[in-house]
């Protein structure tokens, strides 16, 4: 099990590589989304915002979100810090994501471009 | 929490039918009438439409207690294991993509040759692949109102077509209820199986909703309108043309058309088959290609087939191989004119999904006992149970028939076995050493 500050940690670093990728940024210029993540099995709540292609991460949740992540707090660590793609977790069933699926598919490539296969 | 932007019930009923709504789906109409007496097919018809509620019911309480696109893909994998969810999928898909797309391009193809007859069928077939793989391409959705607008016009046209010749033939039950030999009434029901093919493909859609429940609302509502439209519009073709005339064309709808309304009438009907093939293909090729590109990410598939386009994030490759794969097969029916073997190779496959689907509900009470079920099928295995023996029950009564059917599913099955025990370990094992170490512990 993660704790709390592992999973921030994680979106922290899935942040600062979203950001300091430019090809990204542009790709996302239009995309304005709210992803909400949280784990199942502790108390974690996060906010992902994308605007103007720009990602910033705040601790707790919001009323409407465009996307919600939602895992144990393991998967969820291992997902933002890019040991595992979200792919597997999400064809087992382990990982929940609600939403439109042209935005899935959205998060899943951001992942890919930060993380590769 | 809720999300922005759901899709309403009306959306969910249109999508579910709208999968299922089809241009071949005619000529099973007309096959389920050949197998019965006089104009009994309507029996056929609302069974074939009672038994998928059946499997309609244990989709809802799958869907319910796995909420998730990847559909039969996890529920498969939780009921029995990944070995058997990944045979069974990848075979789904395979018979789906040449079964369906296979049959419907040529009776589209029969029916824009009676249009316009100049030109080569083969031709508009292309042309409309063409255009519906590069609106997915392109990422163009088909916005959830086009869809409404779309199903619920083909449902109307369909009602009122047999509306119109019922009053026209003056028409009256003869013998609603003698639909002669035991066997001919069981084959018929198996392929009024194949009408409704593909209501259970709007579960992928249990993210995007507000309640889950909304997908077995959907889905039963949908199963309930189709069984009368499909029931009416049937009886009213063999009450109008002879069955055997019917038979005799892949495209029984026009003829039928032509008989009641004329020229005008059999361009009415071009545009509603115009319509149910073009969301036939779009609904095809997007559950296909994202299929695709999932399994690619889990490294089931090659890696090239998880390529997006940087600009419209759609998985281009699948798309175009899906267009490839649609085409050949076309001309392959086209040459051979087969595709009666796709419709039944279709409902078969569907049959043994749905009877794997009753048999997930009763493995996964037992493995997942605790866990929350929105929809929980009543009177406990009794309907699992009616799932499994009677869908079993259609497959093999069709295969029966159909050696051909049958033996290209023994092909087919065992290709996707050995793809599954040597293709598939071979990918992760390339995928696991290129694998770098954890970042976590190095970040």
């Amino acid at each position: 099990m993660a704790t709390h500050t592992e999973i921030t940690e994680s979106l922290m670093v899935f942040k600062d590589k979203y950001n300091k990728n430019e090809r990204l940024k542009v790709m996302n210029k239009d995309w304005d989304r709210v992803v909400v993540i949280k784990a199942t099995d502790i108390e974690s709540l996060h906010t992902l915002t994308v605007w103007k292609g720009v990602v910033s991460l705040n601790e707790g949740t919001t009323e409407k979100p465009d996307l919600t992540v939602i895992s144990d707090s393991e998967t969820l660590a291992d997902i933002f810090y890019g040991d595992i793609t979200p792919t597997e977790p999400y064809n087992d069933g382990t990982l929940k994501i609600l939403g439109q699926e042209d935005d899935i598919i959205r998060l899943d490539f951001i992942s890919l471009m930060i993380w590769g296969e | 929490m809720q999300l922005k932007r759901v899709l309403t019930l009306r959306t969910v009923v249109a999508t579910s039918a709208g999968l299922t709504l089809a241009s071949s789906t005619f000529v099973a109409a007309v096959q389920v009438a050949s197998y019965v007496l006089g104009d009994t097919a309507w029996i056929a018809i609302l069974s074939g439409g009672v038994l998928c509620f059946l499997a309609a019911a244990c989709f809802s309480e799958l869907n319910g207690l796995l909420p998730s696109a990847a559909g039969i893909r996890l529920y498969f994998g939780r009921a029995f294991n990944n070995q058997v969810a990944l045979t069974v999928s990848l075979l789904y898909m395979l018979i789906v993509v040449i079964g369906v797309l296979g049959a419907e391009s040529y009776v589209l193809a029969r029916v824009i040759n009676e249009v316009f007859p100049g030109v080569q069928p083969f031709f508009w077939i292309v042309l409309l692949m063409f255009l519906v793989t590069v609106i997915n391409i392109r990422g163009i959705k088909i916005a959830g109102h086009f869809q409404d607008v779309v199903t619920y016009g083909l449902i109307v046209s369909l009602v009122a077509f047999a509306l119109i010749a019922f009053n026209r033939a003056d028409f009256q039950l003869t013998a609603p209820f003698t639909p002669g030999s035991a066997s001919g009434l069981i084959n018929a029901i198996a392929l009024g199986v194949f009408l409704f093919v593909g209501f259970e493909w709007v579960t992928p859609l249990a993210e995007e909703v507000t309640q889950v429940k909304q997908i077995s609302q959907g889905m039963m509502i949908a199963i309930g309108i189709l069984s009368v439209t499909y029931a009416a519009f049937t009886v009213a073709m063999t009450a109008v043309v002879p069955k055997e005339a019917l038979a005799a064309t892949a495209a029984p709808q026009m003829l039928f058309a032509r008989s009641v309304l004329g020229e005008p009438g059999a361009a009415w009907m071009a545009l509603v088959s115009l319509g149910a093939s073009f969301t036939t293909f779009n609904a095809g090729i997007i559950s296909v290609s994202r299929f695709m590109y999932a399994s690619a990410r889990e490294q089931v598939l090659p890696a090239i087939f998880s390529r997006l386009s940087p600009r419209f994030f759609t998985p281009w490759v699948s798309i175009i191989t899906l267009f490839i794969v649609a085409v050949t097969v076309a001309g392959i029916i086209s040459l051979t004119h087969q595709y009666l073997v796709l419709v039944e190779l279709a409902a078969v496959m569907e049959s043994i999904v749905y009877a794997l689907v009753g048999l997930s509900v009763i493995s996964l009470r037992r493995r997942m006992p605790d866990q929350p079920r929105p929809y929980r099928v009543k009177w406990g295995y009794v309907i699992p149970t009616l799932t499994i023996v009677v869908f079993t029950f259609l497959a093999a009564a069709v295969l029966e028939t159909n050696r051909m059917a049958l033996f290209i599913l023994i092909i087919a099955f065992l290709f996707c076995l050995v793809y599954v025990n040597t293709a598939v370990p071979y990918l992760k094992k390339k995928h696991g050493q290129r694998k770098r170490s954890s970042r976590r512990r190095t970040s």
